[in-house]
Order: C-alpha cells, then sequence, then structure tokens
C-alpha cells in the first residue's frame, strides 16, 4: 500500500507537484498516467526517499521510505534504468545489489533469468544494452530482494510489444500474488494494457482516477459509434431525437451514450449491426484532461498538431 | 468538459481506517550493517575497467620505479638509499593516480546517477558516506602496505647487488609519510564530496596535491615578501616538513611554528572541503 498524501513540490516559481494525494492498493496494478513534465518522475522521487517534499508526505506500508529497513527488501525501486554505472556489466550490478540487500549470489540467476537475460547478455557492459535490456535489468534489479511493493517509472519505455506483454504478465501475476505495483507512463496505451487503475496527473495536478470503466463512465457525453442495416433511417431517427450525428466510416458517430442510441433504435425497430462506445474514448479524455499541459492544442476530435 | 469524479473509494478523500495499521511489518527486517556498506563500496572502486586499471598501472608505476633505482644502484659506487627513502618515493608513486579511485568513489554517484540506486537502497546518506570514507580509508592503507612490500623488496635487491644497506627504520618520518598518505587520500574525497563532479575533482585536486607544492608554493615563498607568512599554513609538505627535519632551505630564525600549520593545512584541505560537501550531499536532489 502506497498512500500520497497532499504532497507539494516547488522549484522556486513553479509547482512541479501540486497538493497530490491518491492510493495504491495491494494486489492492484496503478498506471501513473501523465504527459511528460507533469510530476510522475517527481513525486515518484520523493516516495523513495531522493528528492525532499515541501508539503505532505509518503507513506509506504504505513512507514516513511526513510524508516524502512534495508529498504531494498520491501519496495522495489526503478526510477531510470540508465542510472547505472555504464562500465558495469549486468550481472554485476545486480550482485552489487544483492550483496548490499544481504541476498545470495544465486538470488541474481534467479532474477536474469526471470527477465529473460541470458547468460552472455548478463556479461555485457551496460553501455552496450539498449533500452529494452537496460528496462529489464532494472526490473530484475527492483525485484531482487522479493519486495511487496514496486515502484517503476516509465518501465515500458523502449519495450517492445512482446516485451510490454512479458512485463504485463509479470506484473499481473506480481500484483495477484499480493503485491503492490505503481507504473508510470506517459503512453495512454502501456498504462492500459498493464494498470488496473489509472492515476491520471497533469501540471502537477491529479485529475482523474479510477478503473478505465469508472473513467469512462463518469465522462459526461461519450460518444458512440452504431451501424445498422438501415442508415438513412437510423440518421433521421437520431436527428429527430436531438441526437448529434456525423458520418464516421460505414456507420455513425453519435454524441450519446451507447443506451440512448440503443432506444431510438429499439422506439424506431430498426436493426443495429453495431454498437459500441467511440474508441478513443479514454485516449480524448486524457488529452482533454491534461490539455493545458500539452504542446499541441486539442480538439474535440483529437489532437491537432 | 468536466472531469470525472473521483473514485472515493480508491482516491480523493483518504479513508482515515486505511493503513493505520502498518501493512508492512519492517520489525524483522535489520538495517544493512555498516561493514556490508562497506565492502559494497571497496567492490565498486573496483568493479570498472578505470578502477582496475588505474590500481593496475599504479602496481606497474611501482615495480618499474623499485627497478629504475636498483639499475641505478650499479652504476653508482655512492649510491644509498635508506628504507624510508623507499617508503616514501613509493608512497608519492601512488598519491599520483590512487586517489582518482576516492574521488570517482563519490563523483560516479552523479555523473553515472547510481546515486539514484545508491541513495534508494540507504536512504540515510551520512552511512553511506562514512562507508566510502572507510572504504577509501582502507584502499589508502592498502597502497602504504603494497608500497611498503615493494620497498622492502627494492632494498632487499639493492643488497643483492652489493649496495651497503641499512635496515633500520626511522619510525617518526614513516609515521610522516603515512600521514601525508592519508591527508591525501582524504583531501581527494573531501574535495570530490564538495565539487561532486569527476572531470572537476581531479583536475582541483593535482591542482592541490602536486602543481601548487612543487611549482607554486616554493616561488610564492621565496620571491614575495608575504610568502613566507602565509605558504607554511597551507602547504601540507612544508606543514610536515618542519617535522620530519626537512626544509635545509628554510632560512635561518624562521620561527617555529608547532603544530599550527599540520592543523591548518588540515582543516583548509580535508575539514572544509568535507563540510561543504556533506551539507551539498545531505541536501542535494538526486536526478
Amino acid at each position: 500500500m502506497i498512500r500520497v498524501m497532499s504532497l507539494t513540490k516547488r522549484y522556486g516559481d513553479f509547482t512541479a507537484v501540486d497538493d497530490v494525494t491518491f492510493t495504491c492498493r495491494p494486489g492492484r496494478v496503478t498506471g501513473f498516467l501523465g504527459p511528460n513534465g507533469a510530476g510522475k518522475t517527481t513525486t515518484m522521487r520523493v516516495m523513495t526517499g531522493l528528492t525532499p517534499a515541501d508539503a505532505g508526505e509518503v507513506t509506504i506500508g504505513g512507514h516513511h521510505y526513510r524508516d524502512i529497513p534495508n529498504p531494498g527488501r520491501h519496495v522495489g525501486v526503478l526510477l531510470d534504468a540508465s542510472a547505472q554505472h555504464a562500465g558495469r556489466t549486468g550481472r554485476e550490478i545486480l550482485a552489487l545489489g544483492a550483496k548490499l540487500m544481504g541476498l545470495p549470489a544465486s538470488r541474481v540467476d534467479e532474477m536474469l533469468e526471470l527477465v529473460s537475460l541470458s547468460d552472455v547478455e548478463s556479461k555485457r557492459r551496460l553501455r552496450n544494452y539498449s533500452l529494452g535490456m537496460r528496462q529489464r535489468l532494472g526490473i530484475a534489479h527492483a525485484l531482487l530482494g522479493d519486495p511487496s511493493v514496486l515502484i517503476l517509472d516509465e518501465p515500458a519505455n523502449g519495450l517492445d510489444p512482446a516485451g510490454i506483454r512479458w512485463m504485463r504478465g509479470l506484473l499481473k501475476d506480481y500484483s495477484e500474488r499480493g503485491g503492490t505495483v505503481l507504473l508510470s507512463s506517459h503512453l495512454l496505451n502501456e498504462v492500459e494494457l498493464i494498470a488496473d487503475e489509472m492515476i491520471l496527473i497533469g501540471r502537477g495536478k491529479i485529475v482523474a482516477s479510477g478503473t478505465k470503466q469508472q473513467l469512462l463512465a463518469g465522462r459526461a457525453g461519450g460518444a458512440t459509434h452504431v451501424m445498422a442495416l438501415d442508415i438513412p433511417s437510423l440518421s433521421t431517427a437520431l436527428s429527430a431525437a436531438g441526437l448529434d450525428i456525423s458520418p464516421a466510416g460505414e456507420g455513425l458517430r453519435v454524441e450519446a451514450d451507447p443506451v440512448a442510441v440503443g432506444k431510438v433504435a429499439a422506439a424506431k425497430q430498426l436493426v443495429l449491426t453495431d454498437l459500441r462506445p467511440a474508441e478513443g474514448g479514454l485516449e480524448n479524455l486524457f488529452l482533454e484532461l491534461t490539455a493545458d499541459t500539452q504542446r499541441e492544442s486539442v480538439t474535440p476530435e483529437g489532437v491537432a498538431v | 468538459m468536466t472531469a470525472p469524479a473521483v473514485n472515493t473509494a480508491v482516491n480523493g478523500v483518504v479513508d482515515p481506517a486505511l493503513d493505520r495499521v502498518p501493512s508492512i511489518d519492517v520489525s524483522s527486517t535489520q538495517q544493512v550493517p555498516f561493514g556490508r556498506l562497506v565492502s559494497v563500496e571497496l567492490r565498486k572502486m573496483t568493479d570498472t575497467r578505470a578502477g582496475r586499471w588505474l590500481l593496475g598501472i599504479t602496481l606497474g608505476v611501482l615495480v618499474v620505479a623499485a627497478g629504475i633505482v636498483v639499475i641505478i644502484s650499479l652504476f653508482d659506487e655512492q649510491f644509498s638509499m635508506t628504507l624510508s627513502d623507499w617508503q616514501g618515493m613509493l608512497t608519492f608513486l601512488t598519491t599520483m593516480l590512487v586517489p582518482t579511485l576516492a574521488i570517482m568513489s563519490v563523483t560516479q554517484e552523479w555523473s553515472q546517477r547510481t546515486g539514484l540506486v545508491t541513495f534508494a537502497l540507504e536512504p540515510h546518506r551520512i552511512r553511506v558516506i562514512l562507508s566510502k570514507l572507510v572504504a577509501v580509508t582502507l584502499l589508502a592503507l592498502i597502497t602504504l602496505v603494497l608500497a611498503a612490500v615493494i620497498a622492502v623488496a627494492g632494498h632487499a635487491a639493492l643488497a643483492v647487488t652489493g649496495v651497503d644497506v641499512s635496515w633500520s627504520v626511522d619510525g617518526t618520518d614513516l609515521a610522516w609519510t603515512f600521514y601525508l598518505q592519508m591527508v591525501y587520500f582524504l583531501m581527494a574525497f573531501g574535495l570530490a564530496m564538495a565539487i561532486l563532479n569527476t572531470p572537476g575533482s581531479i583536475v582541483v585536486y593535482y591542482l592541490v596535491a602536486l602543481i601548487l607544492p612543487n611549482i607554486v608554493y616554493g616561488a610564492v615563498y621565496f620571491l614575495l615578501s608575504w610568502g613566507p607568512d602565509v605558504v607554511p599554513w597551507i602547504d601540507l609538505s612544508y606543514a610536515v616538513g618542519a617535522f620530519r627535519g626537512e626544509m635545509p632551505e628554510v632560512p635561518s630564525g624562521t620561527p617555529d611554528l608547532g603544530v599550527g600549520p599540520i592543523l591548518s593545512t588540515l582543516v583548509i584541505w580535508v575539514v572544509l572541503p568535507m563540510g561543504i560537501g556533506l551539507r551539498r550531499i545531505l541536501r542535494a536532489e538526486l536526478k
């Protein structure tokens, strides 16, 4: 369990983290989602005692990070997979961590196997690692001490699709055994794939949180994609019901939720062949919620570059 | 468009009952023992190419220097060298390169950004710094022992080649050699703490440890009117020299400054940089 309470961190006039409060529960993978510079990394550095907070506090399992003895045994941390000595081999990096935490050397081999780094790869120096390999090594390092909490900053960055799938399996498995996972990303797709819950942050503030369903359910006026045997009749019926429609591919995009569209169709006895929330609902939500922190302007249809 | 309501069951309003009882039991976990921190820091100094090369080259330089002395003795009938001379020469050679390891032990945490990991695994930064200090002190002791072993071997070689050697050791002189060696390593460590940058620390160290004493201080002492008043208080080897019975060139009538210069040089080159550095490191944000 991670609890962040009213956390604030300022740099001069700039408030990097602004009164942030959230909780990560055991048995869940919590995604920390926001554009670059939204305050994700700063929040995570404060969590692990690397940056002092100006106000508020963070507890992990009820303790301040600083008060956890041998923290590597309780909290696995990966803040930057490249923040390792470029001249050390992957194996040596893990061996140093295992030694410090008081773990048997065999733990290094176990972790290397877990993250699928081969024996040959483990003897290469970090500077020769791809970003994806560094992330795998970083995950291995975070898991060394068999912690019950994982704090991972952009762990999927640099992983190929197969790597992301692997990480999803790894973290799902980990959380199902009761572990708490907080992972950050600026990519919605990654978080959508891996996380059970999401916390959206923009310009230092939490803008929304919950499961994907909760986030979309709370969204007023979510659009619907609909297809029918008789599109012209459906268009007429929907327009008559006062709903905004626009053509979208073979079907229609309706600015209303699927239930409203379904009711209109049922009343007119029109056969629907497809009825679902419009694609990109979460993505649009994310972009809108964090709009003032994006470098591109956002239109209802998406991003206008 | 309005933002979705925050799910209060999970986030937002904090349920005071949640997590009141710590959900992680740390009572059976021991703090990382200090000795383990030290051994990890020692390993970190020697597990990179830079570390191994510095140690290897230093060992090579010591052996070559000893060899050159022995060869010279073959051609010089008047050749004489005491064990203290040996130890002094070889120890000085170790101060050329090995303090770089002391510097990198600190600065790498910033330049290679390993501090992100180091200080996450041991959030009590003072313990990390103290463990590095102990590791660096051990390294300095090891170089002294290494120099002593090669000194004895070289001296024995002189005896074999027919030089009339004495095996007596000037204890006082040896003690000052040890003292200076420690001060050089601690100075390198302190400068690194204050500067937190590898090239910068190395440049300043060589400036202070080699260039100033060997080129600048002498000139200042003899050429500038205020030289004799200032140099003794800032020059490490001058401060020590008075106690080793060296410095024959000191003009007669120079007042005996006692341990004053020893203390002032210690404060200027070790205590002050370490103090500034400690303040920086304890407050620094790891990025």
